[in-house]
């Protein structure tokens, strides 16, 4: 029978601390704390603070109530907790990983015409090398590409619209998320990671291990250390011109997250830019954008309630299919 | 300080020492309810003296039969050797007395009580026990008795029972082969199903005229004997039930129940089918031992329950359910046991492709003939495969493929194998992770020993759980 409090003891909360202290999750504890270093360097550049009154107008730019205790920010904050039981709740029922890669296996299979390890005698470095890049590049294209189906396809946006609420960011907007793109997120995951396994495994002939720092694909370890987490953040570090058309910026991201109609629908990738550049969706960030945050939105709800936050969403649903059918 | 801390260091050592010596042997000393016996006389019409009905000596002496034609299958000297193959035939189909115990037999401090078949039981063979529908797995649609003959007379002129050429090892075919058709057959298909009927052997009645048990409790407790597993079998563990099974000196004390310093093949030995749960469960992931060993006990314990009257439709229900958790675990031990073998196989032939020695060769051919093997067992029980089984024949075919990609396609009329170009060693390296993939999805074996694609469950653990919902 299932016991509500054992649960809550011996599976949610271990779960929850896992996602600040695992160095896999963007909001790890170092990840986050090495993003502050470069908030605060940053800020303290654009702000040219160099006494410790400045420093300290500088540390209250970064951790604004009206920022972090906003009602966005609060409601951020409940669906972390939240989301994190249904998705735990959900988990169970998903397709596993496993079962996925096992068939992508036998399939790679028979594309290879039943030649298992085509590649097993190339030199030992070049299996985990390109399984690393591979998977890394395979993952942020995956990441891209959904989330353009996100913003393009009404049903889809329907659900998304919720993590475009926010009109506060912060590294935990990361969660501002519907369960149902929960789901999706998760068989994003399962795809990509299934077909790069059974693809190596097939190729290779073996279990192939990544290149990784902390146990984390160092490609996933230096995007988390560059600042990621300040995508979500009102701290605009932009990069060089050149480089915003290989790398997203967190600059880049919030534009994105602009309210601004002229701003809607770009700059879907994770950690490239490329995706963007060739789906005609690349915007450079801009010099000193004051940019508000959140979304016009014909079906105007009250953004930061639970109820209107999880239940919005089928609402908006059910008059799009209306319409349809 | 220090030669205090040495004091208490040395105490708490040979404490440590005393207390694992204690709980190592206190495994056989258990007994009671754990213990398949005795159970009491509950005919209501036997007025002997008689006060245990637990009775399997035919079951174990067959298993002693099954044990010796697997020893002396590998005895050939490669030429024809008819008086071998009379021997084989002697313990396969005939009856006769003063047939000595060829295996298993005494090794070591390991002493068996019995030298001979008929201090177990008199006048049993395997043959009569074979199960009788045609083999589809194997050309010219032979029944179980006329394969095992084939395989006999095979192994008989075969070197060591191995024939290098065509990629078959007779003792290994022969003996899988009967964990099914005879032993798994006879329990599932036979005892377990018919005779658990209502109408057939009834529990107030004895189970043949004389008898002092009952039609019910003879049935079970044959079916247990077909299992192989020593009476205390629940008191131990499955390494234990292992090294019984390999017997090994230390082995001597978990299986000597009644501690006279030897073992009763009877009633304290591990044969084959219980061997074999016991290896799938030593990797921790499983428990077919147990569970089919409790099922056995249980189900006993509800028909002594019934006190010499007939069973109620309630009462049956409760044992066919014990009946039907038997068959399914038993089921999935030879699935865990064909799964195994598939990944020998394919590590067997990646090693082939890189040497092509003598060595390699051997195992592989030792391995496919287990892998054959249990892969014809499994289609010997109640239940009819189907596809499934279809698939399992066409994945391994009739004979292994070997190095020059050749394998046995047919066996003409005289009894020769018919060889063929197969597509080669690669292709048949993925029918091996198909068999594997096929026993997963068919039969959900756990324990998933060999298993050629752990590599990409290692991998996906490695990726992590996917269970926290991050935006981009």
């Amino acid at each position: 029978m299932f016991q509500p409090l054992d649960w809550i003891i011996n599976e949610y909360l271990p779960q929850l601390l896992d996602s600040f202290v695992n160095p896999q999750k963007r909001v790890s504890l170092g990840y986050l704390f090495i993003a502050l270093l470069i908030a605060f360097c940053w800020n303290a550049w654009l702000m040219k603070a160099q006494s410790v009154k400045g420093f300290g107008k500088v540390w209250e730019s970064l951790f604004s109530a009206k920022i972090w205790f906003s009602n966005s920010a609060v409601s951020d904050y409940k669906l972390m907790f939240i989301n994190r039981a249904i998705m735990m709740l959900i988990n169970p029922a998903m397709l596993s990983k496993l079962a996925v890669a096992t068939f992508f296996y036998f399939l790679f299979l028979d594309v290879f015409k039943n030649t298992p390890a085509i590649l097993e005698n190339w030199p030992v470095w070049t299996a985990p090398v390109l399984y690393t890049i591979f998977l890394f590049l395979f993952d942020d294209f995956a990441r891209f590409f959904i989330h353009r189906c996100l913003h393009r396809w009404p049903i889809l946006w329907a659900f998304h619209k919720i993590h475009h609420t926010a009109e506060t960011l912060t590294p935990f907007t990361v969660y501002r998320t519907h369960p149902v793109e929960g789901v999706i997120f998760s068989l994003r995951a399962t795809f990509v990671q299934a077909i790069s396994i059974s693809l190596f495994v097939s190729l290779f002939g073996k279990n192939i291990d990544l290149v990784e720092i902390f146990g984390v694909n160092i490609l996933l370890f230096i995007f988390n250390i560059t600042g990621s987490n300040l995508r979500h953040s009102h701290v605009s570090i932009r990069y060089p011109r050149f480089l915003e058309f290989i790398l997203i910026s967190p600059a880049q991201h919030q534009v994105h997250h602009s309210i601004d109609p002229k701003h809607h629908d770009c700059n879907y990738g994770a950690a490239f830019a490329i995706w963007d550049y060739f789906g005609n969706s690349l915007q450079l960030s801009k010099e000193s954008k004051n940019l508000r945050f959140g979304i016009i939105d014909k079906y105007k709800f009250n953004e930061h309630t639970l109820r209107g936050l999880y239940l919005n969403p089928f609402v908006e649903v059910r008059g799009i299919l209306s319409r349809l059918f | 300080m220090m030669i205090r801390n040495k004091v208490i260091g040395t105490v708490a050592v040979a404490a440590l020492v005393i207390g694992c010596t204690v709980s190592e042997t206190s495994g056989p000393a258990l007994a009671g309810p754990d213990v398949y016996g005795k159970f009491p006389v509950t005919l209501k019409s036997y007025k002997g003296s008689k006060t245990n009905t637990v009775a399997y000596t035919g079951q174990m002496a067959r298993q002693v039969l099954h044990d010796s034609i697997k020893k002396l299958a590998g005895k050939g000297d490669g030429n024809a050797n008819p008086e071998l193959k009379a021997k084989m035939m002697s313990y396969f189909s005939s009856k006769e007395k003063g047939r000595a115990i060829i295996a298993p037999k005494s090794k070591g401090k390991f002493i068996i009580k019995q030298t001979h078949v008929d201090q177990i039981s008199k006048k049993k063979n395997l043959s009569g026990k074979t199960y009788k529908g045609t083999i589809s797995g194997m050309p010219n649609n032979m029944t179980g008795p006329e394969l095992i003959k084939f395989w006999i007379d095979k192994a008989s002129s075969a070197k060591k029972g191995v024939d290098a050429a065509n990629g078959y090892n007779y003792p290994q075919l022969i003996s899988k082969f009967m964990l099914g058709a005879i032993f798994y057959n006879q329990a599932v298909d036979n005892y377990l199903d018919e005779k658990m009927s209502a109408k057939k052997k009834p529990n107030n009645k004895p189970y043949k005229k004389g008898k002092h048990y009952t039609g019910k409790e003879h049935s079970w407790d044959e079916a247990f004997g077909y299992f192989g597993m020593p009476a205390h079998g629940l008191t131990l563990s499955p390494k234990q039930l292992y090294d019984i099974a390999k017997r090994k000196d230390k082995a001597l004390k978990y299986a000597d129940r009644n501690g006279d310093g030897k073992v009763d093949l009877y009633r304290e030995m591990v044969f084959g089918p219980a061997y074999y749960a016991a290896g799938a469960d030593k990797k921790g992931k499983t428990t077919y031992a147990k569970t089919i060993t409790k099922a056995f006990l249980d189900g006993r314990k509800l028909i002594t329950s019934a006190k010499g009257k007939k069973l109620s439709d309630a009462q049956r229900a409760s044992l066919l359910k014990y009946a039907a958790v038997i068959e399914k675990n038993w089921e999935q031990t030879l699935a865990e046991a064909t799964f195994k073998y598939a990944g020998s196989c394919f590590n067997d032939l990646k090693k082939l492709k890189k040497s092509q020695s003598s060595k390699n060769l051997k195992k592989y051919i030792k391995h496919w003939g287990e892998l054959k093997g249990f892969s014809l067992a499994l289609q010997t029980g109640r239940k009819k495969l189907g596809e499934t089984g279809a698939r399992l024949n066409r994945l391994i075919g009739f004979g292994p493929v070997l190095m020059n990609s050749s394998q046995v396609v047919d066996i003409n009329s005289k009894g020769q194998y018919v060889k063929g170009q197969s597509s080669g060693v690669d292709e048949y390296m993925v029918h091996m992770l198909k068999v594997q993939k096929l026993m997963v999805d068919e039969f959900g074996v756990k324990a998933r020993m060999k298993d050629a694609l752990s590599g990409l469950g290692a991998m996906v653990k490695k990726l992590g759980k996917g269970e926290s919902a991050e935006n981009d």
